[in-house]
């Protein structure tokens, strides 16, 4: 799979150069999945960021240990990001993420390697720190308009 | 320069639990849009927030297609 066309539509990467793209491609790791498959699990320590390149994963939430009802949250397609939270944080995860398709692409980036990068190069660390936070309020004013 | 569109899209009248995604042409009233294997018709579509570089920002309200 070629990343950088890819990771070009992403919107966490918009502003960073070219040359800065190239190292983050060097970051990724990539993962195919069937219709079903967890990707994390919520509550689970959180290492990894996840880029969704084909297909669609689903964002499932759990009220307690047990809840015999867990909700879908929402689907996210081609260009979203899921396990930024824990990346920011540190914290477990805070839903389960399941691919819906079968052949879900996703590019996995460790937290340990994505911080290094960003400790390195604070140009690309700005950008990509302004985009996530950008993406996460994208996120909140999704689910306000959707009423979860 | 590609034009992408981030799409929020709030599924009317259904189980199915809305989606992001982007997509490579702006979502238009009428369009029908699959969303991993699910087929949802375009009912309202408006800017979310202003765009950015070659990002826009979109909000997509989908129905379910009418049964034939």
């Amino acid at each position: 799979m070629e990343l950088v066309p890819i990771l070009k539509g992403v919107e966490l990467f918009d502003g960073i150069t070219p040359e800065e793209l190239a190292a983050v491609t060097r970051l990724c790791q990539e993962r195919r999945y069937r219709s079903g498959e967890v990707i994390t699990a919520q509550g689970e320590p959180g290492e990894e960021l996840f880029i969704v390149c084909e297909g669609f994963v689903e964002v499932v939430l759990s009220r307690s240990q047990n809840d015999p009802s867990p909700r879908a949250m929402v689907n996210l397609g081609r260009g979203q990001i899921f396990g930024e939270m824990a990346l920011v944080d540190h914290g477990p995860r805070s839903a389960t993420v399941r691919a819906v398709t079968d052949g879900t692409v996703v590019q996995a980036i460790r937290r340990q390697d994505f911080n290094r990068l960003c400790e390195t190069n604070h140009h690309l660390g700005f950008i990509v720190m302004r985009n996530m936070a950008s993406d996460l309020s994208f996120k909140v004013r999704h689910y306000h308009l959707a009423g979860r | 320069m590609t034009e992408v569109f981030k799409v929020s899209y709030v599924v009317r009248g259904s189980d199915h639990p809305g989606a992001i995604v982007n997509v490579d042409e702006r979502p238009g009233v009428g369009d029908r849009v699959d969303l991993g294997g699910r087929v949802f018709t375009v009912l309202e579509v408006f800017e979310l927030i202003p765009p950015r570089g070659e990002f826009h920002f979109l909000h997509v309200t989908l129905q379910t297609e009418p049964a034939k």
